[in-house]
């Protein structure tokens, strides 16, 4: 790549960077102030029973060296999550952030295996029809991606698991974590594919990826590759469909990490969305809190990345406003 | 949605005519099929509520365990208890109808609100809503409503407060770009040179003439995402709790013998989940592709 390709490239990707990371600590102020609204803190816990005046919880909060003002707590807390001290979970008393990315890998797994099976469903319709124009088949497909979207995932997952595990046995019936190593891979192949189908945004990426091929195969330089044969594919790929495909997916990174604590639940996948639902169950907040933002960082991330698919294959790009604001 | 102002006057002749006799015959059966769902909800909700049910939804009958639809005077079976199956779907609709509405007003006004103030003012507002979208969009809304359910209770208004503002971003997005694009029609040059004020602007001639379609279709399609929240969360076991009925819950309940291959109790509220948000889904794109669509294909 040419030096006068790269600096274009650098300057918006640390413009992206700045901005995630403006968002991020956006994310962690809405956190803490959730957190600061609950019912229940610790110090009631602490004095439960003893009717405390107010000049003695005031005095316990000194002792123990608790920030008074509320800023002076979210400075600190802050640090601390910085630092990746999230604080102990309730439940296990294990540090949260450790535990994280412990199950957080598997999640990570689960999702991004699921949205190869989204795509590897979307795509092909979306192909189908913005490339072939109507066909019989166009109908019936758009039908069929309603229809999965509006599938709840969680009797999608029983179907699957008694349809493959009891009756045909393709699938052993344990848990990732108890399989045996030679099948493990083979177990998870289902809630992957169960999530991949019933995240529920098989038809609007659908949509989208044939409205913004349909509009790229329309395109004048389309019309001169395909009237000097060179080859179409070639010059729609880029814009009509890497593009698009990296934006929707990014965009529905969040619907996936949500589907994935339900299929997590169905399938007992050793997951941070197990965590989390096992975090909302005892009111273990520093788990719940820690979940929130790993899993806010990871749509960030996926946003960025988008980003940087986006000016690395259209360096045009960095002489637009950022373009992911309004467009749908 | 820039995209339209090119075609716009290509369009003219299609929109001079009455949205249905120029829609697409597909987006018409989508739109009766959605219509046909929200009416049955409706209708299902009041009977709900005063109680017009064709059996007592919580009585408890050993002889009739998982019968299938259609024996002994159960239209859809009955459940794991002998509960009757379509009495605990028409009273379910209960946990999610008044609370989902609550998500939709909340996500129409707080982001039609942001939307016309971004579209409207730019600049800095702009900049500012953009930032806010992108910072509530950032959260998954499943796990942003589980901390909410450990920091406070799992109680349904509180949770569809979060699926209101986790909702926002989309109306406010779609409002933005439907002013700026008005902005650079006619009558809203006219409406500036008569030296009309903003707010009148803004509310009368943008919002109030040319963004109901796009209102009603968010709310729409806010309804359908309500009721995969409100499903799901009482499937994880937070919100309605047995024996109160939700769909959710509903199948979770029929889970254990749904191995045992006994899979109606499951499949009847898992099929009237299926129907319910296809039907809000294709009502939103079906009136989405003839109001607003319209000369854009």
């Amino acid at each position: 790549m040419k030096l006068s390709a790269l600096r274009p490239v650098t300057l918006v990707l640390s413009r992206e960077l700045a901005l995630t990371a403006l968002l991020l600590l956006g994310v962690s102020f809405v956190v803490f102030v959730i957190l600061f609204l609950a019912p229940g803190d610790p110090f009631s816990v602490l004095l439960e029973g003893q009717m405390p005046s107010h000049e003695a919880r005031a005095g316990v909060r000194e002792a123990l060296g608790v920030p008074r003002t509320w800023y002076v707590q979210y400075v600190s807390w802050l640090g601390n999550l910085l630092r990746g001290n999230f604080g102990t979970s309730i439940r296990t008393g294990l540090p949260v952030f450790g535990e994280i990315v412990r199950v957080g890998l598997s999640t990570l797994y689960l999702t991004l295996g699921s949205m190869l099976v989204t795509l590897l469903i979307a795509v092909p319709i979306a192909l189908h029809s913005s490339v072939r124009g109507a066909t019989p088949l166009n109908r019936p497909f758009t039908l069929l991606a309603y229809l999965v979207s509006s599938l709840p995932v969680f009797w999608l997952g029983y179907v699957a698991i008694y349809l493959f595990s009891h009756k045909l046995g393709v699938f052993p019936l344990v848990s990732a974590a108890s399989a045996s190593a030679d099948r493990a891979w083979l177990y998870s192949l289902l809630p992957i594919c169960v999530l991949g189908i019933g995240n529920g945004t098989v038809s609007e990426v659908v949509r989208y990826l044939r409205e913004e091929l349909s509009r790229v195969m329309a395109e004048d330089y389309i019309r001169t590759a395909r009237a000097k044969g060179a080859s179409v594919w070639r010059h729609a790929f880029k814009e009509g469909l890497l593009i698009p495909m990296t934006e929707i997916i990014a965009s529905k990174i969040p619907f996936i990490l949500g589907g994935a604590v339900i299929v997590e639940q169905v399938f007992n996948w050793p997951g941070m969305g197990r965590m989390a639902w096992q975090a909302a169950q005892d009111r273990d907040f520093p788990a719940i809190m820690g979940i929130v933002m790993i899993a806010a960082t990871l749509v960030r991330l996926g946003s960025l990345l988008q980003r940087v698919v986006y000016v690395a294959v259209n360096p045009r790009a960095s002489k637009q406003r950022r373009g992911a604001g309004w467009a749908e | 949605m820039t995209r339209y102002s090119q075609i716009a006057g290509e369009g003219r002749d299609a929109s001079d005519l009455p949205v249905w006799r120029s829609a697409d015959t597909l987006d018409l059966a989508y739109i009766g099929y959605g219509l046909l769902i929200v009416a049955l909800v409706l209708v299902s909700y009041v009977l709900g509520v005063f109680n017009w049910l064709p059996h007592d939804p919580e009585q408890i009958r050993f002889d009739l365990l998982n019968a299938p639809p259609g024996s002994a005077g159960h239209l859809l079976g009955t459940d794991f208890l002998g509960r009757d199956i379509l009495s605990r779907l028409i009273v379910a609709i209960q946990a999610y109808f008044l609370p989902g509405l609550v998500a939709i007003v909340i996500s129409l006004m707080v982001g039609t609100t942001l939307g016309a103030l971004a579209g409207y003012r730019g600049g800095e507002v702009e900049v500012l809503v953009t930032y806010v979208n992108n910072l509530v969009d950032s959260f998954p809304r499943l796990v942003l409503i589980l901390l909410v359910i450990a920091a406070f209770k799992a109680d349904i208004y509180y949770i569809m407060i979060i699926v209101g503002v986790t909702g926002v971003p989309v109306v406010a997005s779609l409002v933005a770009g439907k002013i700026a694009f008005l902005r650079q029609k006619h009558f809203i040059e006219a409406a500036l040179v008569l030296g009309l004020p903003s707010h009148v602007i803004v509310l009368k001639h943008i919002l109030w003439y040319h963004c109901g379609p796009l209102l009603v279709i968010r709310a729409t399609i806010g309804m359908g995402e309500a009721i995969l929240i409100e499903t799901s969360l009482s499937y994880l076991g937070f919100g309605v709790q047995e024996p109160m009925p939700s769909w959710g819950n509903m199948v979770q309940a029929g889970a254990n013998y749904f191995f045992q291959g006994k899979f109606w109790p499951s499949t009847a509220p898992a099929l009237a989940i299926l129907l319910t948000i296809l039907g809000f889904h294709l009502l939103g794109d079906g009136l989405n592709s003839i109001l607003e669509d319209r000369g854009g294909k």
